[in-house]
């Protein structure tokens, strides 16, 4: 997309954004666009309807398979991932950004999935725990975490494996201590923390490319 | 997976690292709506207006559920002479009138057809009250007010009260125990779907289905059966899920009203006001012992609270009666009522409490008599249970305080206070020693084994993350003599034999006795149909590796397939009914021993763990590698609650304060250390037929107290009231 | 959170012509703090305007200057080797905060941007004159663990939270600034405000006005004694209850000039002008820095709850210099 036809789409959002469009347009052409589920008699309220104009249309990779939706621009990615594809995998813990339970890459960084709105993810590439093993074959830090009882009740695990790989990957694992304040964005309530810190030395160690 | 592995790993590791392990609030229906509860911001009063007509005209809205339309139940009608009870009896249901008890109590429940609506249309939910003056502060109102009366609040005297006066040593001192709350990651949440106007099924995390059959049949008049409750998978509970909570009922309730399956999800900011919490606590120590160390008494008394409606005791006073020997012993246990949610059980309730107090007070008494604190609790190693009057079934307290001592390198401490150092650093070393009753409860456990050699254990028990699926299978495997991939245990539901609740330690206890019974009828079972197969000529069978064999003649031998084909037999079913066991000859107590080396920087006050250990005595160990995580996890906890935890009410409102993540801390990956995790390992012979006491709660109690005096030792500074934050040691 | 609008923008321009079109509209680029204050009811504009697509990510030399584009990353100004080398300070100050995570989404501007953490603040039934001016201030004779003890007025005690800023503050940095009248550059120190009687107003950024890069003047010669010292609850993941952000110039055992601040004490990052005179051209030892930090410390004023500040607050002046000198 040159910059030119970018910029001419920013204008048109400028001055035809959709609540003003709505605000004009009447309630008729809107009733007509309305899915049947909403078409119970003497149900209509403009706001009702207007709803529907103000969800935004997002393309987004999730774990290799490309999505498209139609979502309300205050929906995070991490409700997206859980209430609308269902990959509940990824967790809610706290839901403000203070537990990261809800870590998951995008674009190949980790990031809180809860503190992300679906919108801005728009072309994005995201991968969650449920994305990680190849089939059959788990990844290696599901594997290490395995093995090195790296959980308890299993809510934070999730977040705390996206948030490990990356920690590896970012070479911020040189060190048990290196790794213990690297990690230390991921609660684990149970106290798992010893374990996880010798599952993600391990991988470490073996040097595999992650 | 090998065969009787030393190390098993988790049963349901697999389900947990690739997401897969499906929570309550995880399930999804047709049609399925979303609900958010709205709670008070006063904390005491009445509502005198409630607008839910903005909320309800909200996009998407499906129903918004308060006192003022809440439909007709069974359970809300008014019992006789309900209004004679006093209010500490009354109970709170929730919806069922317009009376504020708490700050944060729940007013009413909005659904909609999005989690986002249903969220933005609860915050146009508005209420006027009638305020009134709230109470909420412990302190004040252990002053001010009465405390609740009965039985239960009886003062306990052994020998002479207020002995400990009298003595030639003695120390006295209080110590204060902050609010913590069990903030488990998994935010208190469940899926609702009437089946039928009488039948419903509910997706909840609890510690026990059972309970949360009874109480939501109760609320609707409906048979228990009629309550199917499903707990695949609990992310951690810590005891703030043994009660079913107002939120689920609203759950509920909302879900029959329309018509529709529904789930609820409590915010993290909830958590603190609506699913209990860990009571504050006051506590005064006296203490006295002879000049060469012997206790000669003990005076622990404790103020805790509870709610206005209802009563919660965890009785923090009770081990002081007997974990060391000592003629003269009184405990005075006191509850006020405050304008609070209720409190409830939190990990090692009561003794966690209790033990921070006593164990602190033991090495304030260790260095009043220039003792070392360990040989002072040796000095005073009770052997027999002095409260009531019989010995344990086992105790191997003794061993767990040697095997500590050489872990930590107790011989390095040098006993002068701030004596030792590493560069601007201070160096301490503490202990604390813990303890929890170890009952056995009931149990019920359905066995099926297959033809194909595969057996199946159902009981309807939930696992918070011990590791109870893990424990069980390697227990069975063990036990009936069959490699841990075939063997399934299925849990969870409540339609299975009802198991116990997890809580209390007792899991491992009353669904390892109903294994273990379970293997010998099953075993009597297979030797019937072996006789059968007229391969047999004897009756002593060894039970190994998925084979029958003759005891004296080894390679003579059956697979357990075989045998049942030979006998034509499908399969063989059996539930065992395994009763709780009363002690009424023994005590039983699981104990644990922690030591830690740390650094505490003077100018500053920022603590570091340089070395902890925990020892404990669980008797047998069913599962090394889960109890080592579940030990673990205990010392965390302790660290949690020695250095940062603390639920801070604004007293004025009489609401929490620090109701985050971000405020209320709990510890991160960088506060914790390496731990080294032992256990004793010796059966206990008595309590149950595999020798094993539940670990569950004992690993975090005493850890507080050996931080505490850890600090004391580095610093000479004696921090009685915990969290042990910066500010206090500068 | 109500529902809003949003609107994707890829030039400083039309970022600014949108926000000028609606009053009601915001910048959200990290969004770390802005979505927590959406979801809790704190701000609720109607319209994002989201500027990530802008080109302002850049970190580079320029004419005596280390220029950070308002849109880079914390972490990746945290791990730039330029950063690293020859400004320790700050990237030290940036691993300190926050978590991985979010230093993987926070941005630079976002960061300065960031409002308190008082919980009165943040809670929507309890009194706040940030929030809701002429509400009262519930932290004043409340729960004030965190709050300031320096600069406060009886409107607010709040603090901000940043340990980034602290750290552009002692290093002299730059705020520059756009809009649709044209550039301009302020002291950072200048950037953010006092509470006085007006809490609500957290800087001095004006409507219509976009954060576009901060500049740090090249000063090789404090790299090799930079430290940033942060106190808190617990080891990680913590707001500071004081940190305190330090780097000289020193030749041998003198002091030639120092870089002072202080977070977690103030409404804004806290420079320690006179602290830093009194040490310039002495010699490091313990004494002058006991002395730096009592003068730091005059007019501080405890509310309570955060009292053990008026002590924890110099002691952690005094290990930062004797740390960062060499002394110990």
């Amino acid at each position: 997309m040159s910059h030119d036809k970018h910029c001419n789409d920013e204008e048109k959002f400028l001055h035809h954004s959709r609540r003003n469009f709505l605000k004009q347009s009447s309630l008729l052409t809107a009733v007509a666009l309305a899915p049947p589920a909403l078409s119970r008699a003497g149900d209509f309220t403009d706001d009702k309807v207007s709803e529907l104009f103000e969800q935004q249309y997002i393309q987004i990779e999730v774990n290799g398979i490309a999505h498209k939706f139609s979502v309300e621009p205050r929906v995070t990615a991490l409700d997206l991932l859980r209430e609308q594809l269902h990959l509940t995998g990824t967790k809610k813990g706290c839901d403000f950004g203070q537990c990261g339970a809800c870590t998951v890459h995008i674009d190949g960084e980790r990031v809180l999935s809860c503190l992300s709105l679906a919108v801005m993810q728009n072309g994005k590439k995201i991968t969650t725990i449920e994305g990680l093993a190849d089939g059959e074959k788990l990844h290696p830090m599901q594997e290490a975490f395995i093995a090195h009882d790296g959980m308890q009740c299993g809510y934070c695990t999730p977040g705390q494996i996206m948030s490990a790989i990356a920690c590896v990957r970012e070479g911020h694992a040189g060190s048990a201590e290196e790794v213990r304040q690297y990690m230390s964005g991921n609660i684990c309530r149970c106290g798992a923390y010893p374990n996880i810190v010798d599952a993600i030395m391990d991988v470490k160690q073996k040097g595999v490319t992650l | 997976m090998g065969f009787l592995p030393e190390e098993l790993d988790r049963i349901d590791a697999r389900a947990k690292v690739t997401g897969q392990a499906q929570f309550s609030y995880e399930y999804n229906f047709p049609n399925l709506a979303y609900g958010v509860m709205v709670g008070s911001n006063i904390a005491k009063g009445t509502i005198i207006a409630l607008d839910t007509k903005t909320a309800g005209r909200a996009p998407g809205v499906i129903a918004v559920i308060s006192h003022l339309n809440i439909p007709k139940l069974t359970g809300y009608e008014p019992v006789a002479d309900a209004d004679k009870l006093p209010a500490i009896k009354k109970g709170f249901k929730v919806f069922s009138d317009n009376v504020i008890r708490f700050n944060g109590q729940p007013i009413a429940i909005v659904v909609a057809d999005t989690f986002e609506r249903a969220t933005y249309a609860a915050s146009l939910v508005k209420a006027q009250y009638q305020k009134e003056e709230s109470h909420t502060d412990l302190r004040e109102q252990s002053k001010n007010a009465k405390p609740l009366e009965g039985a239960s609040y009886k003062d306990y005297v052994r020998g002479e009260a207020d002995a400990w006066k009298n003595a030639e040593v003695k120390i006295e001192a209080e110590y204060e125990m902050p609010y913590e709350v069990h903030l488990p990651m998994e935010m208190h949440g469940l899926t609702v779907k009437w089946e039928a106007e009488d039948k419903v099924t509910l997706y909840e995390k609890t510690q026990t289905l059972q309970g949360t059959q009874r109480n939501i049949a109760r609320v609707f008049g409906i048979p228990e059966k009629n309550v199917h409750v499903i707990t695949a998978f609990v992310g951690g509970a810590f005891g703030s899920a043994g009660n079913t909570w107002p939120h689920s009922i609203a759950a509920a309730i909302a879900a029959k009203v329309i018509g529709r399956p529904l789930k609820v999800s409590l915010t993290r900011d909830q958590m603190f006001m609506m699913v209990g919490y860990r009571p504050k606590a006051i506590q005064k120590i006296g203490m006295g012992a002879s000049k060469d160390g012997k206790l000669f008494g003990i005076t622990h008394e404790a103020d805790e609270n509870t709610a206005s409606y209802a009563e919660f005791r965890e009785g923090s006073v009770n081990t002081t009666k007997s974990l060391y020997a000592c003629p003269n012993v009184n405990t005075r246990y006191k509850v006020f009522p405050l304008d609070l949610s209720l409190p409830t059980y939190m990990r090692g309730p009561g003794e966690t409490t209790g033990m921070y107090a006593l164990e602190c007070a033991m090495d304030e008494m260790a260095y009043a008599l220039k003792m070392d604190p360990l040989e002072f609790r040796l000095l005073n190693y009770a052997e027999t249970d002095q409260e009531k009057n019989r010995p344990y079934s086992s105790k191997f307290l003794k061993e767990a305080y040697q095997m500590g001592a050489d872990a930590i390198g107790w011989k390095d401490r040098k006993r002068q206070l701030s004596s030792m150092k590493e560069g601007e650093w201070l160096v301490g070393y503490g202990m604390g020693s813990g303890v929890f009753s170890s009952g056995r409860g009931a149990a019920k456990l359905g066995i099926k084994f297959l033809a194909d050699g595969t057996l199946i254990l159902q009981t309807g028990v939930t696992d918070m993350g011990p590791g109870t699926s893990t424990s069980m299978t390697k227990l069975a495997s063990e036990t009936f003599g069959i490699p841990v991939n075939k063997i399934k245990f299925e849990m969870g539901d409540s339609d299975l034999p009802p198991g116990p609740g997890q809580f209390g330690s007792q899991t491992t206890s009353a669904l390892g006795s109903a294994v273990s019974n379970a293997s010998e009828r099953w075993k009597k079972k297979m030797v019937e149909f072996a006789k059968q197969t007229n391969y047999f000529h004897t009756e002593n069978f060894t039970f190994e590796k998925g084979f029958m064999s003759l005891t004296e003649d080894p390679s003579k031998k059956l697979s357990y397939a075989d045998i049942l084909k030979s006998a034509n037999v499908p399969s063989i079913e059996l539930l065992e009914d395994s009763p709780g066991a009363s002690q009424d000859k023994f005590t039983t107590y699981a104990y644990a021993v922690h030591f830690v080396k740390l650094h505490v920087h003077p100018a500053t006050g920022v603590i570091k763990f340089s070395k902890i250990v925990a020892v404990v005595d669980g008797g047998k160990i069913v599962s090394e590698k889960t109890a080592r995580s579940q030990v673990i996890g205990g010392v965390v906890s302790g660290i949690g609650m020695a250095l940062m935890e603390e639920g801070v009410i604004d007293h004025r409102y009489g609401r929490w304060v620090n109701n985050n993540f971000a405020d209320y801390h709990v510890p991160v990956h960088a506060d914790v250390p390496h731990i080294e995790a032992l256990f004793v390992n010796k059966p206990d012979p008595l309590v149950n037929p595999i020798g094993s006491k539940g670990i569950g709660e004992v690993t975090m109690v005493g850890f507080a107290s050996a931080v505490a005096n850890a600090v004391f030792h580095a610093t000479g500074k004696r921090v009685r009231d915990l969290p042990i934050t910066p500010d206090k040691l500068i | 959170m109500i529902n809003f609008d949003y609107v994707k923008i890829s030039s400083s321009k039309s970022a600014i012509d949108a926000l000028n079109k609606d009053a009601k509209s915001q910048f959200i680029a990290g969004g770390t703090n802005l979505v927590d204050l959406m979801k809790r009811g704190v701000a609720a504009p109607e319209k994002l305007i989201d500027i990530r697509g802008l080109q302002l990510k850049g970190i580079e030399q320029q004419n005596g200057f280390i220029r950070i584009g308002a849109l880079a990353l914390n972490s990746a100004v945290a791990d730039n080797d330029m950063i690293i080398k020859k400004l320790p300070l700050l990237s030290q100050a940036l691993k300190a905060g926050a978590s991985p995570q979010l230093r993987n989404m926070a941005t630079v501007g976002g960061n300065m941007m960031q409002r308190t953490r008082c919980t009165y603040f943040y809670d929507t039934t309890m009194p706040c004159n940030k929030r809701q001016p002429g509400s009262g201030c519930g932290a004043m004779k409340g729960y004030n663990r965190m709050h300031a003890i320096l600069g406060a007025s009886d409107k607010c005690i709040a603090v901000h939270p940043s340990d980034m800023c602290v750290a552009l503050t002692a290093l002299d940095a730059l705020v520059i600034i756009s809009s649709n009248k044209g550039e301009r550059k302020m002291l950072f120190a200048d950037f953010h405000r006092l509470p006085g009687n007006t809490p609500e107003k957290d800087n001095n950024l004006l409507r219509g006005e976009l954060i576009t890069a901060i500049e740090i003047p090249e000063h090789d010669e404090y790299a090799a004694h930079s430290l940033y010292v942060k106190i808190r609850d617990r080891a990680s993941y913590a707001f500071a209850l004081i940190s305190v952000a330090a780097a000289l110039d020193m030749k041998g055992n003198t002091i030639k000039n120092a870089k002072l601040a202080m977070g977690g004490v103030a409404h804004k990052p806290w420079r320690l002008v006179s602290a830093e005179n009194f040490l310039k051209g002495k010699p490091a030892s313990l004494v002058n820095f006991k002395q730096a930090a009592g003068i730091a410390m005059k007019d501080a004023k405890g509310y309570g709850y955060n009292d053990f500040k008026l002590k924890l607050a110099p002691n952690t002046i005094v290990e930062a210099l004797k740390t960062v000198s060499g002394l110990s």
